[in-house]
């Protein structure tokens, strides 16, 4: 019996040891710092050799390759992985990447000149055949399932010229098209190194030109960058950074407080305060090209009537909406698009907050007493809220709201293409080429999955217009006209754009927090 | 013995099975796919439908489910529709955090239950048997989310004395564990302290007090041996629970395991990934139970495990 007893306890022994040899096992510790700051950093003592981020996002599902995502985890570390071909670091403008020019030589022909000497993290030199890979890759079989590939189909080819030269082979005019070669599947990607590995090896041991290489990847976890010593642009000023996905709020505050992470994306609303007046830490707020609507049926009564849906503009206090549900964390928009966004048109006001006016318009239509349902996502608090404080200002000027919280990737892909989310749906959109074209096409022609029905001859031709031409001012025009027509038509209520909010430690120099969650970390340093 | 485990495999296969056609159909209801994947890009409808047939979504569901089973029968789980990787190796890689986390939950709380429940059984209705009643009620009333934020705030914001989150080596395995450990304790520890006292009344105990063994031995040899049988199946029913506890603090405590990547792949509707994740836990949990029952002969010599001669 007592032989026994010591056996079972020898097992318990053995399972802890297992317990913590399993978890000490599966570590992604980054390399052993050598010599703190770069050399080159003037005053490199005076800063940490590692920086730590808390990601909000979470991981980028496992895979680091530039043609299987679409998710904004992806672009918020990978851009310090990859360069594009232009580059639109945080003040969102396009500058040289890997192309130091580009002309358009015809209508169809756009030639981009390649930046020589550059080397990807593993040594293979960056040239014309990198650019024709990786564009083969995303528009042949291999980007079939690609996510990305439905921004970049626009391109028939693209075709070497010389070592340094590429065309790009247009099958149609596509203003936008510098922009997208910013995006995520423009990213450069090295030929030699896919072809070797193949491209499960390529999702989590990723190779590029950026100014950080990838060490170390646990899924879920981490990754840890190292600063890439031969880039070709600004070099890293910190050697070490170690970016933790931490989605979860209370855990990434806590992390933060306990000085874990140097920088955390995204302050819970009801921290912000309590960081701001702390002076150990700085909060940052960034207005992003995210955008929310309260969106309309315009088949269902009562909002197939142009004063209801006019009435409900006027009855929404929207700016009291963002000063206390939003914290003051967002900024009001008059079209479905950020102020950033190229379309905008900084003449036109938003509605004015205007019971009286509203109650006004919907005893003029017969609509008092009306019943409309309002879907909007069950997963968002925010959501949650302003769907109840709309349902509370509408019944003031005599409408009944029923409030209905669903599934948020139900209403997107079966409720609203399928018309069954009622008479009113809340939206946000993403709008990340900052140009009004990508929305105004999905949201407001004839047949798209998120237009049930909204249907206006004078904006398809408006569209049509602009989608027809790289002049841009041409294009400016149109998108005034357009901003102007959808005010009259009113498919739906732009209610506000969203504002970032990034927490530092003061003791974080050079980090500019990205309106498109694409943080650049080159010239970010930590003081000791 | 060997025809008995032989049965319960099958009939383990046959649960499986059924699991399997389970989480098919009902992943089918929520939605679809595609959009979730290609949603943040703004696609349009060609871009969505060439994505759907990539994806083979676009077959009628009695074909997708033939595939589904005859890969599954050839031991292949599909590949994932979003990283387009395997998914039998993503599961596995991640099996290590979660069993880790589960181990030090089991451990923590069979540390905690065995010593609590034992003393409040002996000292019944004394000032220890109260305290450990009023911890096991307030550990069953506890959210473990709400254990673990509230332990995080303390030991790690509050005293530093500990990693908030993460997962890389011991000190990060203790708040999770502990979490997890504390709120499944205070069920075990009820349930050691009925049994116990069950077993304390019986007539060998007053036998045993009678041939004057000392009470450590009347307790440990005979009361707590006879009082495991019914802890040790319970305990192997908790370790469903136990599972299920670990994809809520592995999201809490940021811990790379399988249930985190089964929330994730759930809200990505990443049909192979989750379907690969719920077969591969409801094996772990076929095994357990078939270990729990086996163990009752190492337990009980009188019980014979599928023999007729008990």
């Amino acid at each position: 019996m007592f032989n026994r007893g010591i056996r079972m306890l020898g097992v318990a022994a053995v399972a802890m040891s297992l317990i913590v040899s399993g978890c000490s096992g599966n570590t992604s510790t980054p390399a052993p710092a050598s010599s703190g700051a770069t050399p080159s950093q003037p005053g490199a003592a005076a800063y940490k050799d590692k920086l730590v981020i808390g990601s909000a996002l979470g991981d980028p599902q496992g895979s680091w390759d530039p043609i299987d995502t679409f998710v904004v985890a992806w672009g918020m570390v990978a851009s310090n992985i990859f360069d594009g071909l232009v580059d639109r670091g945080t003040d969102l403008k396009i500058k040289p990447g890997l192309a130091t020019e580009w002309k358009y030589t015809d209508d169809k022909t756009l030639e981009f000149k390649l930046r020589q000497g550059v080397k990807f993290h593993n040594g293979e030199p960056f040239n014309a055949d990198s650019v024709v890979f990786t564009f083969d890759r995303l528009l042949g079989p291999e980007g079939e399932k690609s996510p990305q590939r439905s921004n970049y189909t626009s391109i028939d080819k693209v075709v070497k010229v010389d070592d340094y030269t590429v065309d790009f082979k247009l099958k149609e005019t596509d203003p936008v098209l510098i922009t997208k070669l910013a995006g995520y599947g423009g990213m450069i990607v090295p030929p030699k190194y896919i072809k070797e590995v193949g491209d499960a090896a390529f999702d989590v041991k990723p190779v590029g030109t950026g100014p950080y290489k990838v060490t170390a990847y646990t899924k879920d976890s981490q990754v840890v960058l190292e600063a890439y010593p031969d880039y070709w642009g600004e070099k890293a000023k910190t050697k070490n950074v170690v970016v933790r996905f931490i989605p979860e709020d209370a855990t990434r505050i806590a992390e933060f407080q306990t000085g874990a992470i140097d920088i955390m994306q995204t302050v819970p609303v009801a921290q912000v305060k309590s960081l701001e007046s702390d002076t150990n830490y700085k909060v940052i707020k960034v207005g992003g090209p995210g955008a929310t609507a309260l969106r309309f049926d315009v088949s269902k009564a009562p909002v197939d009537k142009l004063e209801v849906r006019q009435a409900i503009a006027y009855a929404i206090d929207t700016q009291t909406i963002i000063d206390t549900i939003l914290g003051g964390n967002a900024k009001r928009i008059s079209s479905f698009q950020g102020d950033i966004s190229f379309g905008n048109n900084p003449s036109q006001q938003p509605f004015a907050y205007d019971p009286a006016k509203a109650k006004d318009l919907i005893t003029k239509a017969g609509a008092t007493g009306a019943k409309l349902d309002l879907f909007f996502s069950s997963k968002s608090t925010a959501s949650k809220e302003i769907g109840q404080a709309i349902a509370s200002y509408l019944k003031a000027v005599g409408l009944e709201v029923v409030l209905n919280p669903v599934d948020p990737q139900a209403l997107s892909s079966q409720l609203i293409p399928q018309a069954k989310a009622g008479q009113m749906h809340l939206f946000g959109w993403g709008g990340w080429t900052l140009d009004f074209d990508n929305t105004a096409f999905l949201l407001y022609t004839k047949g798209q999955m998120w237009n049930p029905s909204f249907n206006d001859p004078k904006t398809n031709e408006l569209l049509v217009k602009e989608r027809g031409t790289n002049d841009q001012k041409v294009r400016e025009q149109a998108f005034q006209e357009l901003t102007a027509r959808l005010r009259e038509t009113m498919p739906d209520v732009p209610l506000y754009q969203s504002m970032a909010v990034w927490g530092t430690s003061a003791k974080v120099d050079g980090f500019t927090a990205p309106p498109d969650d694409r943080m650049r970390l080159s010239s970010v340093v930590v003081g000791k | 013995m060997g025809s008995y485990i032989l049965k319960r495999l099958l009939h383990g296969a046959f649960v499986l099975l059924a699991i399997s056609l389970v989480v098919f159909f009902a992943l089918r209801l929520t939605g679809d796919p595609v959009m979730a994947i290609m949603g943040q890009g703004n696609p349009t409808q060609e871009a969505v439908d060439a994505m759907r047939r990539s994806l083979g979504l676009d077959l009628p569901l009695w074909k997708q489910l033939f595939k589904f089973l005859g890969d599954l029968a050839m031991g292949n789980l599909g590949t994932s529709f979003r990283n387009n990787q395997p998914v039998m190796p993503q599961i596995v890689e991640r099996m290590p955090a979660t069993l880790t986390l589960a181990g030090a939950g089991l451990f923590v709380s069979l540390l905690v239950a065995v010593p609590v429940g034992i003393i409040s059984a002996v000292r019944r209705g004394g000032f220890l048997d109260i305290f450990g009643r009023i911890f096991a009620l307030i550990g069953i009333s506890f959210p473990n989310f709400f254990l673990g934020i509230m332990l995080m705030l303390v030991f790690a914001v509050k005293l530093r004395w500990l990693p908030a989150s993460g997962y890389q080596g011991f000190k990060y395995l203790i708040l999770p564990g502990l979490t997890l450990g504390l709120i499944l304790s205070s069920i075990i520890t009820r349930l050691i302290r009925s049994t116990m006292l069950d077993v304390l009344r019986a007539q060998y105990i007053q036998t045993a007090r009678a041939k004057g063994l000392s009470e450590r031995l009347v307790i440990f040899r005979h009361a707590f041996r006879n009082a495991m049988i019914p802890a040790v199946t319970f305990i192997g029913l908790q370790l469903g629970a136990l599972l299920g506890g670990t994809v809520i603090l592995e999201q809490v405590f940021s811990w790379p395991g399988v249930g985190r990547l089964a929330l994730d792949a759930i809200s990505n509707r990443d049909f192979p990934l989750v379907q690969g994740s719920v077969l591969i836990l409801a094996t772990v949990m076929v095994i357990v139970n078939l270990v729990v029952d086996l163990s009752y002969g190492f337990l009980d010599p009188r019980i014979k495990v599928g023999g007729k001669g008990a």
